[in-house]
């Protein structure tokens, strides 16, 4: 029996099993969704949120637990919650048009489904625009056996990007004129400024190359003016968590912005990622980490020094950030580190280093040092542009030293190389101390959930949009002008993701897992998220095992009401027994 | 079976790295100069007081911390009962930190992968870079489901932990005191 069906049997038993023996093993928890206000300490206005506050409550329940949750609708709109990245029948996922309804203003909806996994992660809803207006909360699900690592307390690092604007009045500003919320434009002076740099016809050029792609070099982030918060506090209000010196703490960072990512470190400390989207991953210590919008990230850190240590989140164009603090007591709070420059978008963030990009044939790691005739590292030939496949900062010693007498002459810029961003893009994140930044490429399952094999089928899927417009698109063509993608269920497909826009788009598969390719075979790590940045191709497996119908979008706000979305149909099922999926009906 | 005791044999003997290029990077470290009684020393097994069995998981130990009197020899049996590759490694925690960029470059090599070691990669990393591996007497590297064996002497007075130094273990805690009595 392959592990896959074995493991659906063992969770269709557990869930048998706690029906029999009735409540020892289940939990009862109450929502009720509401108008909030948001209060930043710059703006406030009115949102939605759970149990009368945004973040909405951190629920924490139990692997092997059968939870049952009533979400009551006290808003005048339908509403709706996805619990983001839990296994679970696809009529619980709550995805309005594909899970089910939605629910009706006034109206109680009762979920109900058994926790068949441990972690991170988080809940938001699913219509229009009320998860960028408030709509979200944390989950965190204590594992049966004991984890693979230890901590002395844990809190949850929970990131938004509050907006003085409601989502429906920032979808319709983007529509009108998509570069309405972009303050980092190039203007006549920076014209000027290149062509003295370049030369007037390269300047030129340049322009005229950025005109043709509808795009701007400053379009890192589509939407400015946000305020980041940590877990609902701005840096004026400077979110606070408690340690003594020398305990290890585990923050569980989840970013549940509409549209901004995170580049995050904690001056003074290593951080060791030891979870990524709640699954476990083989410990990597870092300096510091960027997390796409919905992704969530586990770090242990040990802070040793009676101080406020800063928890500094930095938005990925460098636009806005938040502080929050590690502090011994309350009150202290520490220092704010200057945010860096903007970075800028270059030639290869167009597309123009596509063809090299193949991720999938890209495992440096297994040739690098391993040579057959035993011949030294000089006579090696990394050969252009795998040369990026190579693990960056190889042989830099965490101080950051380099290892004398070791040739890296001809490695060209290879710190600041990530296979998971094109050769020269301007987003290629660097550390702010010159250490170790995490990459994609250095996550590893710490316990692969299925058995590797050869995917039965490959599915490409292109990621496009028009600027000009504001359309954002699967393989050009929008989600209200699509056929759902139709998978057998037994299946293991492999996605191609082809980004053709120069925007950075986090796609996210419900119910089922995304086995992140970084060319590790059976190591490769499960996620439910996986970013894929702007002129690269990066490819993740599906293990095709949860019937139903499905959402499938980028987890950007703005591009997946936009277009950036597709409904996935799961056909088949464990002994030829489909799911009985509600009649086809398509809405955003 | 006797292949299995070979094996663990093998794999027992703690992976190190001979900077031999870098000689000065890792004076402090626990492959500078041989062990003082800083932190002890080898033992001679005719002198053991007692037998220690130390069990290790995915990622941690039992026991937890130790109790060893001043000057004691200790035998510690070393069983990995977890999935990945551990060690069993008694120094100093500024030693252990040390030690810990080596089992780095040993990971990003090839050498040291999750569940295994791998020793191909190891000899071509020798061959080419002029690292080597060689036995320690204060630490046991060890794959899933082997075995090893240190008989180790504790001095009177230190400051020692042990530790798995493969990266990530330490930093999530693995690592346990020694306490020394008197």
């Amino acid at each position: 029996m392959p592990s896959w069906l074995l493991r659906r049997a063992l969770v269709l038993g557990a869930g048998l099993a706690v029906a029999l023996t009735g409540a020892a093993n289940a939990g009862e928890y109450n929502l009720t969704v509401d108008r909030v206000t948001v209060d930043t300490g710059t703006f406030s206005r009115s949102g939605i949120g759970y149990n009368g506050a945004s973040p909405g409550p951190v629920l924490r329940f139990k692997e092997g637990e059968e939870v049952t949750i009533n979400v009551t609708n006290n808003l005048s709109e339908p509403t709706s919650i996805h619990w983001h990245g839990l296994i679970l029948p696809f009529d619980q996922d709550g995805v309005p048009g594909i899970s089910y309804d939605g629910i009706a203003p006034g109206d109680t909806f009762t979920y109900n489904f058994p926790i068949v996994q441990a972690g991170t992660y988080w809940f938001h809803s699913h219509s229009g625009f009320q998860e960028p207006d408030g709509a979200y909360g944390a989950i965190v699900i204590e594992p049966e056996k004991r984890e693979p690592f230890r901590y002395d307390r844990e809190y949850v690092v929970q990131l938004t990007d509050a907006h003085p604007h409601s989502g429906n009045r920032i979808m319709r500003n983007l529509k009108m004129m998509p570069d309405y919320y972009n303050r980092q434009q190039r203007t006549l002076f920076d014209f000027l400024k290149d062509s003295r740099e370049q030369g007037f016809d390269a300047a030129l050029a340049d322009r005229a190359a950025w005109g043709d792609m509808r795009m701007m070099p400053t379009d890192v982030e589509d939407l400015q003016g946000f305020t980041p918060l940590i877990n609902g506090r701005s840096t004026e209000q400077n979110w606070t968590g408690l340690f003594k010196p020398g305990e290890r703490v585990r923050l569980r960072f989840i970013n549940s912005s509409a549209m901004a990512y995170f580049d995050i470190r904690i001056p003074g400390l290593k951080m060791t990622v030891v979870q990524a989207d709640g699954n476990n991953v083989l410990p990597v210590p870092v300096d510091e980490f960027r997390i796409a919008v919905a992704e969530t990230y586990d770090v242990i850190v040990q802070p040793k020094d009676n101080r406020a240590y800063a928890i500094f989140a930095e938005s990925m164009a460098r636009t806005a950030s938040v502080r929050g603090t590690l502090a011994t007591a309350e009150g202290m709070a520490a220092e704010v580190p200057d945010q860096r420059m903007p970075p800028r978008l270059t030639m290869a963030d167009m597309g123009m280093a596509h063809e090299g990009m193949d991720h999938g044939s890209m495992d440096m790691g297994g040739m690098s040092h391993t040579m057959p005739d035993g011949s030294t590292m000089q006579g090696m030939n990394h050969g252009g542009a795998g040369m990026t496949g190579m693990a960056s900062g190889a042989h830099k010693m965490p101080d950051g030293s380099t290892m004398k007498g070791m040739d890296h002459s001809g490695h060209g810029s290879m710190a600041a190389s990530d296979p998971f961003y094109a050769p020269g893009s301007g987003l290629t994140p660097t550390a702010a101390n010159g250490g170790k930044f995490l990459s994609y490429k250095d996550l590893r399952a710490q316990k692969p959930l299925y058995e590797h094999r050869e995917a039965t089928r490959e599915i490409e899927m292109r990621l496009t949009g028009n600027m000009e417009r504001y359309i954002w698109s699967i393989n050009g063509v929008k989600f209200s002008d699509a056929e759902p993608v139709r998978l057998q269920y037994g299946e293991r497909v492999r996605f191609k993701f082809v980004n053709e826009t120069m925007m950075t788009h986090p796609m996210h598969l419900h119910g089922m897992w995304s086995i992140l390719d970084v060319g590790k075979g059976k190591w490769n790590p499960i996620k439910h998220v996986v970013s894929v940045a702007p002129g690269t191709t990066v490819f993740m497996e599906t293990e095709v095992d949860a019937p139903g119908q499905w959402a499938f979008h980028c987890h950007l706000s703005y591009h997946a009401d936009s277009g950036m979305f597709r409904k996935i149909v799961v056909e088949g099922g464990p002994d030829g027994k489909s799911a009985q999926v509600p009649s086809s009906k398509t809405e955003g | 079976m006797l292949r299995s005791k070979l094996l663990s044999a093998v794999f027992g003997a703690s992976l190190s790295l001979a900077l031999i290029s870098s000689g000065t990077a890792f004076a402090a470290g626990s492959h500078g100069g041989g062990h003082d009684m800083k932190i002890g020393k080898p033992g001679d097994p005719a002198k053991v007081s007692r037998t220690i069995e130390i069990t290790m998981y995915d990622n941690y130990y039992e026991p937890e911390s130790l109790d060893i009197k001043e000057g004691e020899t200790v035998r510690f049996v070393v069983r990995n009962a977890g999935e990945f590759v551990h060690e069993f490694n008694i120094a100093t925690a500024a030693m252990h930190e040390a030690h810990r960029p080596e089992m780095m470059m040993m990971m990003e090599h090839g050498v040291l992968e999750p569940d295994r070691i791998n020793h191909k990669a190891a000899k071509a990393m020798q061959a080419s870079m002029g690292h080597g591996m060689h036995k320690e007497a204060n630490s046991v590297l060890l794959e899933p489901g082997k075995s090893g064996e240190i008989v180790w002497t504790f001095p009177k007075h230190a400051d020692l932990e042990f530790a798995c130094n493969v990266p990530g273990h330490y930093e999530t805690g693995m690592h346990g005191p020694v306490k020394l009595s008197h």
